[in-house]
């Protein structure tokens, strides 16, 4: 029914005795107290707002178990600013103002971050189908469009 | 980038204060809060739509370890007062249908409540759910609302003796005599117009969920009572509430709405019943309790709107001026089962709203909701008038068509040209420039150049169309209005606190969820006292902190919020001048004769005369000695604000669309718009909203739609069936200005956002209809989906050949 | 909603380790899991309900894809962002590229695999039907050792139902080396974008010298009894070119001999139009790639 567990979340390690049944998403919250990743579904891994990176790849965290991450490196939100200072791409989100309720927002980062890495100079196009799975019900998109194309710019 | 400098913050583009902790994942939403050895608890919630409960067997439940209570609707009828209670319940003539947090006798609808399961650990809790048996003795499904009007014998609540939970007629004065006399003059003139255009339009069931679910956070204490953190845009109403409901006395109920919320759009504004439920079990048990909804839970339950059915009736004269409207309309409320809006009050609104911005003689307006065996509608953003703009806009194209006109040119010769003006449903614009924000729009879309294109994209079997929709909206709803429609006052709250190191604090009683409050009014602050929007931060939503407020809702924020901190900042202000005069000894001056900018406060009639903000705020709270004759020490004012009468703002847009007669499927090529939001606060943040909102209006017309089966059977609980826009779906939209100040607000600024997704549907309709008027096609129902059109030329192919 | 308690977790290492780890259990109480982007739905709405999940993950053998003289060989474990961008799938065999690219969104392409997609075989999934017309080869192996290759024809059955049995893994798919002019290409359409789809079409064709037809296979998906391959609609195909008016009446034959449903997506006249004008889209990509283009 347990299974001990070894997940890096962001360089740190996390070693712990866990159900099977419980999800990535609940151990990073709620094992690993990093709150940023957020549920927004039932069982159906649509809204994207879970998004983390397993192994630098974005995945949808609610619809992994813990243990399949054992092992293995997740980062998530809380991992994206170095040294206080925010990452490119969550500065643009800023200048953009790419975020009104800030719910879907760490999951859009999260695929972004990862988007960016191998798309570095990506068309209006290429980002709308690469945010398909992200919803995001506040800000009609437009705003986080222009936030990535202009990280983009200032990372490359 | 904090690219302003000196003192006009109003006006200027600044990033979002709030943005930094969202963006680290620090935000705190309702989930992310905890409490020591806090339970959680589930709902069970009904698999029938209408059903009487002949028994519900627990025991397996309880028996499951790690289970700590399990309860249903017969354990609790006697120790919660039913629903309606008088604090939540509008001042209209309806009938409130009396309601438990858990069904009691029958179920109403598939997805009501009728078990709640508490247990320590979650994943335990839907175990012991599942182990819930109901035993139900099915009563027929009432899903069709005009079916369900004309029913008296099978009703949803068997205490009324029909399925009508409310109707009104909206013009034509109070009494029976001046309606008749007032009918009969519409009569007349339909009999005599020239033009006459009658159109059933139905807009589905769709509404404005959030990307947060709904939940609360509940503690008890014997001696403080009640520390609720709930989901809500109006945590003071919830309060009164709980506190009625639960006996509390109402200074052991503290709500909290967490600081950060993810989207609300009116559908966290109800005072729902499943917090009664979780303060009712975090007393019993004096034990924290959690809930958080599922987004199956919430799709089933809330979140639901629109749902109208308007049969309208326009005449018009040849050369294209309105003389006379007549409209029927229908709700299907579903069971009306939810405090302060009990599924009715967004189609009152939708019938007040219906005349829009156009200059209409006289009209005949009448409503009629019924209940059924669905969830009841809860509010969504473009409350209620959603449908009844769709139905609108699509008849004033359709009459424009039938007078030989542009649809552009009618609008404009029909609009309101003199503010104020009330409608002839008794709807109050105050100020603004319609003709203005028309023009403004139409300066962007060369429609004599698109009608070239489109002429010769025809030749080559191409489809074009161009669309317009118009939109007059309420900015913050006034008491007038909020008084009758909801027991509540309208005016807006603030306190203004200055502290000694010339930092401010500023509590706002409303609870908002992602709107950029604590930017905003940052920014207005900071104008007001010549600080730096940095040096203010800003509370919001705690019942134990905050002023009275009636709740985020209606575009408030800009409108009544604000002003009520701007005008408990100018309080301030004379305090603080007053002392200037008196420490300084200024001869003549007066309170007025001061200017507060970067950081000093200046002297207007001897700029030597001057001393910083900090060091007058330290003096007035830390050393109240020596003062000006009756003052006292401290700088802290609550002010509320409320204009005379109701506030609008004003927007109008322009689609143009390319459809694939292939398929009926079709590309937006661009969205234009002009709006009057009156004087602009942030720029950004009111693009955001603007965008937001007409994406919003977007999803709703061509992907949301909830669907019950034929046995009342909720199909559409999960985002996989219940589709929203993604990124990819939509097209960028581009925002213009042409504001009016609002002369009623201290800035000028109007609130903005709340209705602007309600002439999304006309408008893109209408360009759809545009681009297929070879084919005389015209739409008169959402959800606007290629299958729809695609079936609507086939038929048009079919009737030509024949 | 959360899993019902699951009893063991095993991570294997070889083959042979997961067929005994499923072997200790009845049929169907132990799963395996791919990417998980299906079967977690189904264990978190309890759909299912695994004692056992056998996580599929460290089995380096079932991943990736190769081309040799023989034909391709793509390992189970695939993911579908490996399937949208491997050189060897872009000409004869981009039907299967073209529907991983659209499935869903990017994280599930980082996660969901080819075997998975196969083994699941929802009604609305694009894998079933592109490979259908690509006429692909499933690689079995069970718990008694025995190595099984089965048609993808006979592989996919009705609606959440395959050839596979509970004890077998599916180790890869395979494909026979490309002739040299051939080309396939799938494409569906959803209410929002890269949806599961309404209906998805794809065709995989053969040209002769002359640049005609010499062999078509076309199969539709979203049908409510699973994925069908429009054999009447392949037959009217052959010897036709780009550009003749007969693709049309073949397709017109594929929307009238494909049984289609009506539901709150689309009704089944409007699913029979999309069978058509996917069906040309597709057709047209497909002699493209044929021809080199
Ligand atoms: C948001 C979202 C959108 C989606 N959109 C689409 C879409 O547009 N089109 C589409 O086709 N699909 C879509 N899917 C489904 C997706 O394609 C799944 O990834 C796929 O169906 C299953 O692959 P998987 O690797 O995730 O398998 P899993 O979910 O891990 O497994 C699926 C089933 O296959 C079995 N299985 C897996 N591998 C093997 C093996 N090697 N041997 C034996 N049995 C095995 C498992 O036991 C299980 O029964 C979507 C999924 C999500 C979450
Ligand atoms: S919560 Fe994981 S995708 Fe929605
Ligand atoms: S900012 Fe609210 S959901 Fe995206």
């Amino acid at each position: 029914m347990n299974k001990t567990v070894k997940i890096t979340i962001n360089g740190e390690i996390f070693e712990q005795s866990v159900p099977i049944r419980l999800l990535l998403s609940d151990f990073i919250r709620e094992v690993a107290g990093l709150t940023g990743t957020h549920i927004s579904c039932t069982y159906e891994g649509v809204c994207g707002a879970c998004t983390v990176q397993l192994d630098g790849a974005a995945v949808k965290s609610c619809l992994m178990l813990a243990t399949q991450a054992d092992g293995h490196e997740v980062t998530t939100v809380e991992g994206l600013a170095k040294d206080g200072k925010l990452s490119p791409l969550q500065q643009a989100f800023n200048d953009h103002h790419a975020l009104q309720c800030g719910f879907c927002t760490p999951g859009i980062l999260m695929n972004m971050d990862e988007f960016l890495k191998k798309h570095p100079n990506p068309s209006d196009d290429e980002i709308r189908t690469g945010l398909i799975g992200n919803l995001c019900r506040c800000t009609g998109y437009a705003h986080i469009v222009d936030a990535v194309r202009d990280a983009a710019k200032r990372t490359r | 980038m904090t690219t302003k400098t000196g003192t006009n913050w109003v006006g200027a583009k600044y990033n979002r204060k709030e943005d930094h902790r969202l963006l680290t994942g620090k935000g705190r939403y309702l989930a992310d809060l905890s409490m020591p050895g806090a339970l959680h608890l589930v709902f069970v919630r009904s698999e029938q739509a209408h059903a009487r409960i002949k028994k519900i067997d627990v025991s397996a439940a309880k028996k499951l370890p790690g289970v700590v209570t399990v309860l249903t609707g017969e354990d609790i009828k006697n120790k919660i007062k039913p629903m309606p209670q008088p604090v939540v319940q509008p001042a209209l003539v309806a009938k409130y249908p009396r309601h438990w947090p858990l069904a009691v006798g029958k179920v109403k609808f598939h997805g009501e409540p009728i078990a709640v399961v508490v247990a320590r650990d979650k994943y335990v809790a839907e175990d012991a759910a599942e182990l819930i048996q109901a035993e139900y003795d099915p009563l027929p499904y009432i899903g069709d609302p005009e079916k369900a009007l004309a029913d008296k014998s099978n009703r949803v609540h068997e205490e009324w003796d029909d399925n009508i939970i409310f109707e009104m007629t909206f013009t034509g004065g109070a009494d029976d005599a001046s309606r008749a006399k007032n009918d009969a003059e519409v009569e007349r003139i339909f009999k005599s117009a020239d033009v006459v255009v009658r159109q059933r339009f139905r807009t589905h069931r769709c509404g404005m969920t959030p990307m947060e679910t709904r939940g609360a956070l509940m503690s008890w204490d014997d001696s403080d009572g009640l520390i609720a953190h709930v989901t809500t845009q109006r945590p003071h109403i919830d309060r009164l509430a709980l506190s009625d409901i639960l006996d509390i006395p109402a200074e052991k109920v503290r709500v909290i709405a967490p600081r950060d919320q993810g989207g609300g759009f009116g559908v966290k504004a109800p005072f729902y019943r499943e917090p009664i439920l979780v303060a009712y079990l975090a007393r019993e048990l004096k034990r924290p309790i959690r809930w958080v909804e599922s987004r199956q839970e919430h799709l089933m339950a809330v979140s639901q709107e629109r749902d109208q059915i308007h049969d309208i009736e326009i005449a018009a004269s040849k050369d294209g001026k309105l003389l006379a409207m007549r409209n029927r309309g229908i709700a299907d409320c579903g069971d009306g089962c939810e405090g302060v809006y009990w599924g009715f009050l967004m189609p009152f609104l939708g019938s007040v709203e219906l005349p829009n911005a156009y200059d209409w003689p006289i009209g005949d307006v009448k409503l009629k909701v019924a209940v059924t065996n669905k969830s009841a509608l809860s509010p969504a953003r473009a409350f209620g008038e959603l449908p009844t703009r769709f139905a609108m806009e699509r008849a004033i194209d359709l009459v424009a068509k039938k007078c030989g006109m542009e649809p552009a040119d009618f609008r404009r010769k029909n609009l309101v040209a003199h503010l104020p003006h009330t409608s002839i449903t008794g709807e109050y614009f105050d100020s603004g420039d319609f003709l203005k924000v028309w023009d403004n729009l139409m300066a962007q879309v060369d429609l004599k150049g698109f009608r070239r294109e489109q002429e010769a994209a025809r030749k080559q079997g191409r489809y074009l169309g161009i669309g317009f929709g118009l939109g007059v909206e309420l900015s913050g709803v006034a008491s007038e209005l909020l008084v009758p429609m909801e027991s509540q006052p309208g005016y807006g709250a603030a306190t203004v606190r200055v502290d000694p190191r010339a930092k401010v604090i500023v509590f706002e009683g409303d609870a908002p969820q992602g709107q950029g409050h604590e930017t905003t009014v940052a920014q207005a602050v900071a104008g007001a006292f010549g600080i730096h929007p940095s040096d203010i931060v800003v509370t919001t939503g705690d019942t134990g902190t905050t002023p009275f407020g009636s709740g985020t809702i209606g575009a408030r924020a800009g409108s009544y919020f604000i002003s009520a901190a701007v005008m408990a900042c100018a309080e301030l202000k004379q305090k603080i001048s007053r002392f200037m005069i008196h420490d300084l000894k200024i001869e003549n001056a007066t309170q007025d004769d001061f200017e507060f900018a970067d950081g000093e406060i200046v002297y207007k009639k001897n700029s030597n005369i001057r001393k910083t903000f900090r060091e007058m705020v330290e003096r007035i709270i830390m050393a109240p000695i020596n003062m000006p004759a009756g003052e006292s020490g401290g700088l802290e004012h609550t002010a509320f604000f409320e204009a005379a009468k109701p506030m609008i703002c004003f927007n109008a847009d322009c689609a143009k669309v390319e459809v694939d007669i292939r398929t009926g499927q079709f590309k937006i090529l661009n969205w234009t718009t002009s709006e009057d939001v009156g004087q602009i606060i942030n720029p950004q943040i009111v693009e955001g909203q603007m965008q937001g909102a007409v994406i919003q209006g977007l999803s709703n017309t061509l992907f949301e739609q909830f669907i019950y089966d034929e046995n009342g059977q909720q199909l559409t609980a999960d985002f996989e069936n219940y589709k929203l826009a993604n990124a990819a779906d939509v097209p960028d939209i581009k925002v213009t200005h042409a504001p009016t100040p609002c002369p009623y607000t201290p800035l000028g600024s109007r609130g903005i956002g709340e209705g602007r997704p309600s002439s999304v549907p006309g408008t893109i309709t209408n360009a759809v209809c545009d681009a297929l008027s070879p084919f005389g096609i015209e739409i008169a129902e959402l959800p606007l989906r290629p299958n729809q059109i695609w079936q609507l030329i086939q038929n048009a192919k079919k009737k030509a050949a024949d | 909603m959360y899993p019902a308690i699951i009893e063991d977790y095993v991570r294997p290492t070889s083959v042979d380790e997961a067929l005994k780890a499923a072997g200790k259990y009845e049929a169907g109480e132990a799963m395996f899991l791919a990417g998980g982007q299906s079967l977690m739905q189904a264990v978190k709405s309890r759909l299912v309900r695994p004692r056992c999940v056998i996580d599929l993950q460290a089995l380096k053998e079932l991943k990736g894809v190769s081309a040799g003289g023989g034909g391709i060989r793509i390992g189970a474990m695939t993911r579908y962002v490996e399937i949208m961008s491997d050189p060897n799938l872009k000409t004869a065999y981009g039907a299967l590229a073209d529907a991983a690219e659209h499935v869903g969104d990017r994280q599930v392409r980082n996660r969901g695999t080819i075997g998975g997609s196969l083994c699941w075989n929802y009604v609305a999934a694009c894998m079933p039907a592109a490979n259908l017309a690509v006429g692909s080869s499933m690689e079995l192996l069970s718990a008694t050792g025995k190595k099984r290759a089965v048609m993808v024809d006979d592989f996919i059955k009705g609606p959440l139902e395959t050839a596979r049995a509970d004890d077998e893994v599916l180790l890869a798919v395979t494909l026979p080396a490309a002739p040299a002019k051939a080309g396939s290409a799938y494409k569906k359409w959803g209410v929002v974008t890269d949806a599961l789809p309404v209906i998805g079409v794809a065709v995989y064709l053969e040209l002769d010298g002359g640049g005609a037809i010499a062999k078509a296979r076309l199969a539709v998906g979203g049908l409510a009894t699973g994925p069908k391959r429009a054999k009447g609609a392949e037959a009217a195909l052959a010897g036709k070119k780009a550009g003749d008016p007969g693709l049309a009446a073949a397709l017109d034959k594929a929307a009238s001999e494909i049984e289609t449903q009506s539901d709150h997506w689309a009704d089944s006249t409007y699913r029979k139009n999309l069978i058509r004008t996917l069906g040309a889209d597709v057709l047209a990509s497909a002699f493209a790639r044929a021809a080199g283009k």
